[in-house]
């Protein structure tokens, strides 16, 4: 789950994280108080733009900043955030500028990486994934998992099922691209392990699962599953990600609403709805399973009408997709777009494509196109930037899952475009 | 049969050619009801649909209409015929109005206890929806017979925003359907459907729209005098289940429509391809 803190399960409470992050954002700004001027510009345009908003004064069905140049802003920041180490800071944060790299992100950011380089020819790309990877390989524990949290020097690092499954997806990528043996021996430890700890019922539970609980968004970790047996053929992991999904549809509810995303002392941010959404979609697409297809689309359905009938989604979500919080996830509406995306990849209605494109409108209206190191071209983790998602940061998950979205509209919208010149 | 019609605004072209149609087919509408021209209301409800800078574009449109429509005297070509008198063109509701003898009444909303009221007093076995606020059940239930709208695409397939252009991307032919109103998104009763074979004339997607809705207030006017002597009956749509519900097109896909729409008029069949 993308909260950059150490891993639950240990010493600490919820509240005094939360207190200790305060107090760290708070002093941020006395070490370097040149951050005011980012801080001040940001607060003050999304104040502004929030207000027009809420009274539908934008339209996002013409396009106002190119989609090639919106993907270049994106992607920059992300070549930014990329420490010396190899590793994707988790986030800008306007008060105390980047955090440590964070394994979980930089694992699934690879495929993006490979995309834009393979889309662009933009050569310094792959050299990028190539270096987060090694990075990634470092970190791997004995046992094949990977641990939670920031890469911070931990002399007690705990495995983590989500993280680990988030970087499988890259590790299955780099080993695609590059065909070395030794990243994909990595990435069959990292299934091995996530097939073994699995519950009979096809849920992650215990001290590797956040809060030692299972959780519905561990769908993304069958798709991971999902991409990993294409390549290592090997029936237990394929049966791993059909039994996770089993679980998951046992969720799903009449209305599109899925339970058992589980997680306490969180409002249930669009993201982690999105996450549920996307990982059963692509697991579902893999594992040729009609269900989790279908299951998918009902819910991104709901939210699709709900988007183009007010113009915007809303930042959380209340059990059966009633009411939530007045604000924008705005890492949960890229995530929406891929999911609308792909679903008129596979089901050929065009209303989705029609949804993705003006949410990425929308998305590409919320992007910074100037600022310093950090600001320009990130994706904060609310809109207005003090929303309660990862307020006053520009998060590298946010930008991942956009880049995406711009990619594949590019590509559904030339193939589409073809398809009926032909 | 008392007839009354709703409009968007005095200055809808839409609006008044419908009420001029009906009236020169022997159906004297009893009142019109319409929004204000240019009132803060409206103008927030033009820009929350389009947006600031297409809100801005038809404000300039509206202000400059010899720009816009070439050499022509109305803003839709097509409504021109509906619009001719002795003397001219009719300009807005209140000429339209004044011309056939009925009363023209303001309004802030169309669902306020004040139009119903007045829609009440006018007791009209049908109310022609020519745009404006979305209905409240309390007012679809003033006429007796209900709220009759002309929507620019085939029912059931293509309900909401956008459907001339949905219907070209979705490979479904261009049609007309006249239906009465109900609480859902074009959902009501069918009255008349029919296609619209005039797309060959069409050289753009505006183009269309208009040909379209001066259809749309011809078919409207034939389905009064089909309701009036009993000819026209009114159907439930079926396929309710299906979720045929379309919403704004973006502009990237309106460019397929047109060209979609262009390949019609080379050839139609190869236009109505199925997705």
């Amino acid at each position: 789950m993308n909260h950059p803190e150490p891993s639950f399960n240990r010493t600490s409470t919820l509240m005094t994280r939360k207190i200790v992050r305060a107090m760290t954002e708070a002093t941020g700004l006395l070490r370097a108080p040149i951050r005011v001027v980012p801080l001040f510009s940001k607060l003050s345009s999304d104040g502004l733009h929030a207000t027009l908003a809420a009274r539908h004064l934008y339209s996002y069905a013409d396009t106002t900043v190119p989609t090639g140049d919106a993907l270049r802003s994106v992607m920059g920041w992300i070549f930014d955030a990329q420490r010396p180490d190899g590793g994707i800071a988790a986030y800008y944060s306007l008060l105390t500028g980047y955090s440590e790299s964070y394994p979980e992100v930089t694992g699934y950011i690879i495929p993006t990486w490979y995309d834009f380089g393979r889309g662009t020819n933009e050569t310094a790309a792959r050299p990028a994934a190539e270096n987060a990877t090694q990075w990634l390989l470092a970190l791997q524990m004995p046992t094949g998992a990977f641990p939670g949290g920031l890469a911070v020097r931990d002399d007690d690092p705990q495995p983590s099922v989500f993280n680990s499954g988030q970087i499988l997806q890259g590790l299955v990528r780099a080993y695609t691209e590059s065909k070395q043996a030794e990243i994909l021996e990595r990435a069959v430890a990292v299934g091995d392990w996530l097939a073994a700890i699995q519950q009979a019922d096809g849920s992650w539970t215990g001290p590797a699962a956040y809060q030692g609980n299972a959780h519905t968004y561990y769908s993304m970790v069958s798709w991971a599953l999902a991409q990993l047996a294409e390549e290592s053929k090997d029936a237990r992991h394929a049966g791993a990600a059909d039994r996770n999904i089993d679980w998951v549809l046992t969720h799903v509810q009449p209305s599109g609403w899925i339970e058992g995303i589980n997680l306490r002392g969180h409002r249930t941010y669009l993201h982690f709805i999105a996450y549920v959404i996307q990982g059963m979609l692509e697991c579902g697409i893999l594992r040729r399973r009609e269900d989790a297809i279908q299951s998918a689309a009902k819910s991104a359905w709901v939210l699709l009408r709900k988007f183009e009938t007010h113009k915007r989604l809303l930042g959380t979500y209340e059990a059966g997709f009633k009411g939530g919080e007045h604000f924008a996830c705005l890492t949960g509406n890229a995530q929406m777009s891929c999911v609308w995306l792909r679903l008129f990849e596979v089901t050929g209605d065009p209303r989705y494509l029609n949804a993705a494109m003006k949410m990425n409108e929308l998305l590409k209206q919320a992007l910074p196109v100037k600022g310093r190191r950090g600001v320009r071209g990130g994706v904060a983790g609310s809109y207005p930037i003090w929303g309660a998602y990862q307020p006053m940061r520009f998060i590298s998950w946010g930008c991942k899952f956009m880049a995406d979205a711009l990619m594949l509209e590019q590509r559904l919208a030339r193939e589409f475009e073809a398809s009926e010149c032909a | 049969m008392r007839v009354a019609i709703l409009c968007s605004s005095p200055y809808s072209e839409t609006g008044c050619a419908v009420a001029a149609r009906l009236a020169q087919v022997g159906y004297v509408p009893v009142g019109a009801l319409t929004l204000p021209s240019w009132d803060r209301r409206t103008l927030l409800r033009k820009v929350g649909q389009w947006g600031m800078r297409d809100s801005l574009r038809y404000a300039v449109g509206k202000l400059a209409p010899g720009k816009s429509a070439s050499t022509a005297a109305v803003r839709n070509p097509s409504l021109e015929k509906a619009l001719r008198h002795k003397e001219g063109t009719f300009r807005n509701l209140r000429e339209v109005a004044r011309s056939f003898g009925f009363p023209v009444v303001t309004c802030g909303d169309q669902n306020s206890a004040g139009a119903i009221a007045q829609l009440k007093r006018w007791s009209p076995d049908v109310v022609i929806f020519t745009g404006g606020n979305i209905l409240r059940d309390e007012l679809l239930k003033v006429p007796r017979l209900g709220v009759l709208n002309s929507h620019l695409a085939l029912l059931p397939e293509i309900r909401g925003m956008s459907s001339p252009e949905w219907s070209l991307l979705r490979g479904v032919p261009l049609g007309i359907t006249i239906h009465f109103m109900d609480s859902g998104i074009d959902t009501g009763p069918i009255l008349l459907r029919r296609e619209f074979a005039g797309f060959d004339e069409c050289n753009s997607l505006t183009d269309l729209r208009n040909q379209m809705i001066a259809e749309g207030v011809e078919s409207i006017a034939e389905a009064v005098a089909g309701l009036d002597r009993g000819t026209l009956s009114a159907v439930s749509q079926v396929d309710q289940e299906k979720d045929s519900q379309f919403f704004v097109m973006h502009d990237a896909l309106k460019s397929v429509a047109e060209r979609r729409l262009k390949l019609c008029r080379v050839n139609p069949v190869a236009g109505w391809r199925d997705e």
